[in-house]
C-alpha cells in the first residue's frame, strides 16, 4: 500500500503541474487571476454559505420534527434535494434564455415554467411516497417500536 | 485554555452536524462513483480535445461514424451526474473541515491544500461546463483552455487525494466492515468526537432510578457522582454554549432509515438529472428531454444549429450566385460551381452532427465524396486537407482534416440535408460532413480546400 500511495501522490502531483503548465501556456495572467477568484468563491460559497444552511435546516427539521417519523423526514428531505439540484442546474438556463441566446435552437423550452412544474411533481410524488410509506409501516409492527424510540 | 476551548468549539460544531451519513463509508461509496464519472469525463474530454487539436502523429477512427456522438454525449451526461454525486460527497466529509488543531503534521498542510484545490476546481469545472452547454460564459476567463487545463489539475488532485486517503478507503471499502449489526458506523479513533459532558451527565442521571418512597426517606444519600452529574447537566452559559446545547438535545435519527433516505435521494437525483437532459444526445430519451438546452429535430432542416449565418457574417458571400469552391494542391487549382458539384456522382450518408456542447443528432446528407473532389487536383491518400470557410472570423474558420477523414467514403461535400437543399444556417451552398468528428469541425459555407503535406 505504501508504494501505491507514493505512486498516486507522485503521479497526481505531476498531473497538477502539467495542468498548471498548460494553464500558464494558454491563458493570459489576467484571466488566471479571474479563474482564481472563481475558485476561491466556489469554496467560500460551498463551505461558508450553502453547507452551514444545510446543517441549520437538518438540525431544525430534527428538532421541530421530533414527532414526525424519521422515514417521513428522510423522504421529504429527498424531495427537497431533487428540487434543489434541478433548480441549480436550470436557473442558469433561465438567466441565459432571458439574455437572448445566439439562435433559436439554443434553449428552446420555457425553462421557468418547466422548473415550476418539476417542483409540483416532486411535491406530489413526495406526498405519495409518504402515504405509501406510512401505510406499509402501520402493517409492520417491528418498525413502529423502532420509530417510537425517537 | 484557549486551545481547550477551540477544541471544544470544533467538537461542538462537529456534533451539531452529526448524521448517520456524514462518515467515511459514505465518502467511499460516493467517491467511487464520482471517481468513475471524473475518469469518464477525462478520457472522453481528452478524445474531444485531441480531435480538435491533434498532434501531427495522431490518427482517429472513422468507424463507427457515431463514435464522437457517443463519447461527447457520455461526457456531458456524466458531467451532469457529477452535480448530485459531488454535493453528496462534500456533504459526507463536511465535518472534516472542523478539526483542532487544524493541522497536526506538515504533511497535512499539503493534504488540506490539495483537497481545497480539488474541491474548488471540481465545482468550477462542472458548473462552467454545464453553462458551456448553452453557450453562457459569465466569467472572466476563456472556457476552452481553462476547462482543458483544469482537467489535469482535477485528475491530479484526485490521484493525490486517493493516495493520501488510501488506508481509509481500504478500511471502509466493504459495507460489512463499516457498520455494526445495528447499522451504526464504526468510527475510526482519529475521527471520534466524544459526547459533550452535558450529554454524558444527562445519560448518567437517566440511569439513576429512585422510587418515590426512597425519595421521602430522610436517610437517602444521593451518591456524589449523581449530584455532580446533576450540576454538569445544567445548560451552559453564553450564547454559543446554549446554541450547542440546544442542538445537542436534538433527537438522534434512526441510522438505517436515514441512510436509506440519503442514498435513495442521491440515486433518484442522479438518475433524474441524467434522464431529463440526456435526450439531447440520445434519441430514445428524447421524450424525457425536459431540461436539456437542445431539442432533437428542432431547427432548420430538422436539425439544431450552433453558429448562424448571420453570426458568421456570411449572409452575402454564401448567397453570391458566382460562388465557387476552390480546390488546390500546390500550383494545381480547380474551381467548382454549385452546378459542377451537383453534376458529380452523388452519395448519401447517415452521419451525426455531434457538438462539443453535448447535443447530437443523426442526419441524412447527400453530395459528392470529398475523395472525388480533391482527386481532381491529384490528392493522394496520405495528405491532409486545409479547409477554409467563408466566415469572416472565428476559431474554426480555417481547420485541418486528417487524411483518414479526407478519403473516407462517408466524407461528403454535402449539398443536401434531410432530403432538402442545405439551408443557409446549415452551411449553404456546401459544407463538410465527415464521420466521427466534432460539429465545429464540420465546416459550413465552404470556400477553399487545400491539400497540404
Amino acid at each position: 500500500m505504501r508504494l501505491a500511495r507514493i505512486l498516486l501522490v507522485g503521479v497526481g502531483a505531476l498531473a497538477i503541474l502539467l495542468g498548471a503548465w498548460v494553464m500558464f501556456d494558454t491563458v493570459k495572467p489576467k484571466s488566471i487571476w479571474g479563474l482564481l477568484t472563481w475558485l476561491i468563491a466556489a469554496v467560500i460559497l460551498h463551505d461558508g454559505i450553502i453547507s452551514p444552511i444545510v446543517v441549520g435546516i437538518s438540525v431544525g427539521m430534527r428538532r421541530v420534527g421530533r414527532t414526525i417519523p424519521a422515514g417521513v423526514l428522510a423522504i421529504v428531505q429527498a424531495g427537497v434535494l431533487v428540487g434543489c439540484v434541478f433548480t441549480l442546474i436550470v436557473v442558469p438556463e433561465i438567466i441565459r434564455k432571458a439574455k437572448i441566446p445566439k439562435n433559436y435552437t439554443v434553449l428552446p423550452f420555457d425553462y421557468g415554467t418547466r422548473l415550476g412544474l418539476l417542483w409540483i411533481a416532486v411535491a406530489v410524488l413526495t406526498a405519495l411516497v409518504v402515504v405509501v410509506y406510512l401505510r406499509t409501516r402501520r402493517r409492520t409492527p417491528a418498525a413502529v417500536t423502532r420509530f417510537a424510540d425517537n | 485554555m484557549v486551545r481547550f476551548n477551540m477544541r471544544e468549539l470544533m467538537y461542538g460544531l462537529r456534533r451539531s452536524m452529526t448524521s448517520p451519513n456524514r462518515n467515511a463509508r459514505t465518502a467511499v461509496v460516493l467517491g467511487r462513483l464520482l471517481g468513475l464519472a471524473f475518469t469518464i469525463c477525462l478520457f472522453t474530454g481528452l478524445y474531444s480535445h485531441f480531435l480538435q487539436e491533434p498532434a501531427s502523429w495522431m490518427h482517429f477512427p472513422t468507424q463507427p461514424v457515431s463514435l464522437y456522438k457517443w463519447t461527447q454525449g457520455v461526457h456531458i451526461t456524466a458531467g451532469i451526474a457529477c452535480f448530485p454525486l459531488l454535493f453528496g460527497k462534500l456533504y459526507a466529509v463536511f465535518p472534516q473541515l472542523f478539526q483542532w488543531p487544524p493541522i497536526k503534521t506538515p504533511v497535512q498542510i499539503l493534504e488540506r491544500a490539495s483537497i481545497a484545490l480539488f474541491v474548488a476546481a471540481s465545482l468550477v469545472q462542472i458548473f462552467t461546463g454545464l453553462l458551456n452547454t448553452f453557450q453562457y460564459y459569465p466569467w472572466p476567463f476563456p472556457f476552452k483552455q481553462v476547462h482543458y487545463a483544469l482537467a489535469y489539475v482535477i485528475i491530479g488532485s484526485l490521484a493525490v487525494h486517493i493516495g493520501i486517503k488510501l488506508p481509509i478507503i481500504a478500511r471502509y471499502w466493504r459495507k460489512k466492515d463499516s457498520y455494526d449489526e445495528d447499522g451504526t458506523f464504526l468510527v475510526g479513533e482519529s475521527d471520534y468526537v466524544p459526547p459533550s459532558k452535558h450529554r454524558v451527565a444527562r445519560e448518567k442521571l437517566a440511569t439513576y432510578v429512585v422510587s418515590k418512597d426512597e425519595l421521602e426517606d430522610p436517610a437517602l444519600v444521593i451518591p456524589a457522582e449523581v449530584s455532580a452529574a446533576s450540576v454538569t447537566s445544567r445548560p451552559p452559559k453564553g450564547i454559543v454554549g446554549r446554541i450547542f446545547d440546544w442542538i445537542d438535545r436534538t433527537p438522534d435519527v434512526d441510522v438505517k432509515t436515514s441512510r436509506r433516505g440519503f442514498f435513495g435521494a442521491i440515486g433518484v437525483t442522479t438518475g433524474a438529472v441524467m434522464a431529463l437532459t440526456a435526450g439531447q444526445s440520445f434519441k430514445p430519451l428524447d421524450r424525457l428531454n425536459v431540461f436539456a438546452p437542445r431539442k432533437l429535430a428542432y431547427g432548420p432542416n430538422g436539425l439544431p444549429i450552433n453558429r448562424t449565418a448571420a453570426a458568421a457574417q456570411v449572409l452575402e458571400t454564401a448567397m453570391d450566385p458566382g460562388w465557387q469552391l476552390v480546390v488546390s494542391k500546390g500550383s494545381a487549382i480547380r474551381t467548382f460551381s454549385i452546378a459542377d458539384l451537383m453534376a458529380m456522382p452523388q452519395y448519401e450518408a447517415a452521419l451525426p452532427i455531434a457538438c462539443v456542447e453535448g447535443w447530437s443528432q443523426l442526419a441524412h446528407w447527400k453530395g459528392p465524396r470529398l475523395h472525388d473532389v480533391v482527386g481532381a487536383v491529384g490528392a493522394t491518400d496520405s495528405e491532409q486537407l486545409k479547409i477554409t470557410s467563408l466566415e469572416k472570423k472565428g476559431g474554426y474558420r480555417v481547420t485541418l482534416m486528417g487524411s483518414e477523414y479526407v478519403h473516407d467514403p462517408n466524407t461528403l461535400v454535402a449539398l443536401h440535408l434531410n432530403g432538402e437543399r442545405l439551408t443557409i444556417d446549415h452551411g449553404y451552398p456546401a459544407r463538410m460532413i465527415a464521420p466521427g468528428r466534432p460539429g465545429v469541425l464540420q465546416t459550413k459555407w465552404l470556400s477553399h480546400l487545400e491539400i497540404v503535406t
